[in-house]
């Protein structure tokens, strides 16, 4: 629990850190961000367009697919902030900063973490946002006094997921020797979780919830501000399949650090 | 200090077969090779101590310096550092060490030192008025202070250099490990590193570790040194030693005024056993083997006895001794 502690301050000094480097650049500040922005606004633009010729898949409709799709962003960008060492093999295991890692008193995954995180991606909460409040405002849905509290936890909870999965695979880099990953694959994989799992066959939901559970970060989490009482169960189970993943992750992740130290480079 | 006994490492290295057959038959059944990258190595340590980690590439050095540092796991033997066993207490002691990669960087591109040190200051928990003071000192003793508050992107390289050592050194640990801290650096930033070095060893009796292929690093920083050659190691003890037991000795150039011959220089040095060479009927060059007894007999001989007008000395360097040893196959000499 101190470890955590320790870790969490650690975290919050580095982005206090680096935000008020940036705030010192005034320009580039603003530059970035009025950039990052537009980004995001064309993305959301580009993702109406797309929406607006899409039939109703099953019983969904089109702004609750784009709710789910809003949704999906949040935790999605959380993780992406915090989880970017998608060079891991490449800088850690072959260029050996793995090394330095392992001298410094700190989880060596909290480190990894620490020196890629990529805190810009803090604005793809921000256009989530907008787009959930564009298609809750559109639905005109309606929300309890406790929903906040649910959202945050189901944010987590979607984030740890991913965490998770991404945290094992890139730990497979300790056993390989070979210079491939297997990044793309995920990454492709990962597109599904963002539109309502029954669009899909059987193979590939089951997939989606239970080995690698993406569903858990768009459509379950966000059945449930839908108020769709049939996923209410899968969307409760957010945080929990969050925590075994992360879990899992983490545990391969030891593992592979264990096998690092006996074998060497 | 520092307690190192029987130390070894193996490593299993899957030996690829020829060809595509060889390639599709690798994925079935693979052949390992075993390669001993540190074989029975003992040395101790006292503290304060300065000592040099020498050897060609792949001598095993590195897999000693990562047995030590705590981030490979022996295969063999016994390690046992300021009361830890690195490998097994790993978390516990890296907090009493300091570790400068020179190749690698342990400062955050985006943030200036100074934000790095702070943060690696949270990381270590070291958040009092004495790691302040202390931090205060890295930077003015490295003379850091002008461009501490830069992003790191922005630094040359010696600057970076010197940022690294404040940054290994931010928790005041009892022992530092620099491997090979001063490629591509110029030699004023060399200086200026080993005078802290030197300073900080003197003032915190901090033991330093250092492996390097600059052997001018080791004639600035280190009375002791350590050979390794194949995973063995070779030599331990002081650097004079190291230069009596491998150089070629000690050659001394006289211009004489008059025509000499060598004859003449023979007479007046007696029995001594020396060699003589003669480059032309001005000059010649005594060549002897221990410096330490016989350079002021032979100097202050031939100042008496002759009219000279110049003298050159010159000591077999070390990095020819290195070079000697290299090429030399391994014959153990240890001191204690």
């Amino acid at each position: 629990m101190q470890n955590a502690r320790h870790i969490i301050g650690v975290f919050a000094d580095y982005l206090g850190q680096y935000f008020k480097t940036r705030l010192a650049y005034r320009a580039d500040f603003f530059g970035d961000l009025v950039s990052n922005l537009i980004y995001e606004l064309i993305n959301l633009v580009f993702i109406i367009v797309v929406f607006q010729h899409v039939p109703l898949l099953k019983d969904w409709t089109r702004d609750e697919i784009i709710f789910i799709y809003g949704f999906f962003l949040i935790p999605y960008a959380l993780f992406s902030m915090f989880f970017s060492f998608w060079d891991f093999n490449e800088r850690y295991i072959i260029r050996g900063e793995m090394d330095r890692i392992l001298t410094r008193p700190l989880h060596n995954l909290a480190q990894v973490c620490l020196e890629s995180m990529a805190p810009d991606r803090i604005f793809g909460v921000i256009s989530g946002l907008i787009i959930m409040g564009y298609a809750a405002f559109k639905l005109d849905l309606s929300f309890h006094w406790y929903d906040p509290l649910v959202f945050v936890v189901l944010v987590i909870g979607g984030a740890l997921i991913y965490a998770g999965v991404y945290t094992a695979i890139a730990a497979i880099s300790f056993f390989s020797d070979s210079r491939t990953g297997i990044a793309p694959m995920i990454w492709n994989i990962q597109q599904y979780g963002r539109y309502p799992v029954d669009v899909y066959n059987k193979v590939i939901r089951f997939v989606l919830t239970y080995i690698l559970p993406f569903a858990f970060v768009g459509v379950y989490p966000a059945a449930y501000f839908l108020r769709k009482e049939t996923w209410y169960t899968y969307a409760a189970f957010t945080p929990v399949m969050g925590v075994i993943f992360f879990g899992i992750g983490l545990a391969v992740w030891n593992w592979g650090v264990r096998k690092y130290r006996g074998a060497g480079s | 200090m520092i307690r190192v006994s029987h130390l070894q490492k193996e490593f299993h290295i899957h030996q690829a077969r020829a060809g595509l057959a060889g390639a599709f038959r690798d994925l079935f059944s693979r052949e390992y090779k075993t390669v001993k990258a540190v074989d029975d190595i003992s040395f101790t340590v006292e503290e304060g101590e300065m000592f040099a980690l020498i050897g060609e590439n792949g001598a095993g050095k590195s897999t000693t310096i990562k047995m030590l540092t705590g981030i490979l796991t022996p295969s063999g033997g016994e390690i046992v550092i300021n009361g830890y066993v690195p490998y097994r207490q790993r978390e516990q002691y890296v907090r009493s060490i300091g570790v400068v990669f020179g190749q690698r960087s342990q400062l955050w591109w985006d943030l200036s030192p100074l934000e790095s040190f702070r943060l690696l200051k949270n990381v270590y928990k070291v958040d009092d008025a004495a790691g302040e003071r202390w931090l205060e000192r890295l930077i003015e003793e490295l003379d850091i202070a002008s461009f501490v508050s830069q992003p790191v992107r922005k630094l040359s390289l010696g600057q970076r250099m010197r940022c690294e050592v404040a940054a290994a050194l931010i928790h005041k640990p009892k022992l530092l490990f620099l491997d090979e801290p001063t490629v591509g650096l110029d030699v004023l930033v060399k200086q200026k590193i080993r005078e802290f070095l030197r300073n900080l060893n003197e003032t915190e009796q901090t033991t330093i570790l250092l492996t390097t292929h600059d052997v001018s690093d080791i004639e600035a920083l280190c009375k002791r040194v350590l050979v390794m050659d194949k995973g063995r190691l070779i030599f331990d003890g002081q650097l004079a030693e190291l230069k009596e037991k491998w150089g070629n000795g000690t050659e001394v150039a006289f211009q004489f005024k008059k025509r000499t011959a060598p004859e003449e220089l023979r007479a007046a040095l007696g029995e001594l056993p020396c060699e003589i060479l003669r480059d032309n009927e001005f000059s010649l060059r005594v060549k002897v083997v221990r410096s330490q007894d016989m350079l002021p007999f032979v100097l202050s001989v031939v100042m008496g006895s002759f009219e000279v007008s110049d003298v050159k000395i010159k000591e077999a360097s070390t990095e020819d001794i290195v070079r000697n040893i290299y090429s030399a196959d391994g014959e153990v000499v240890s001191h204690g």
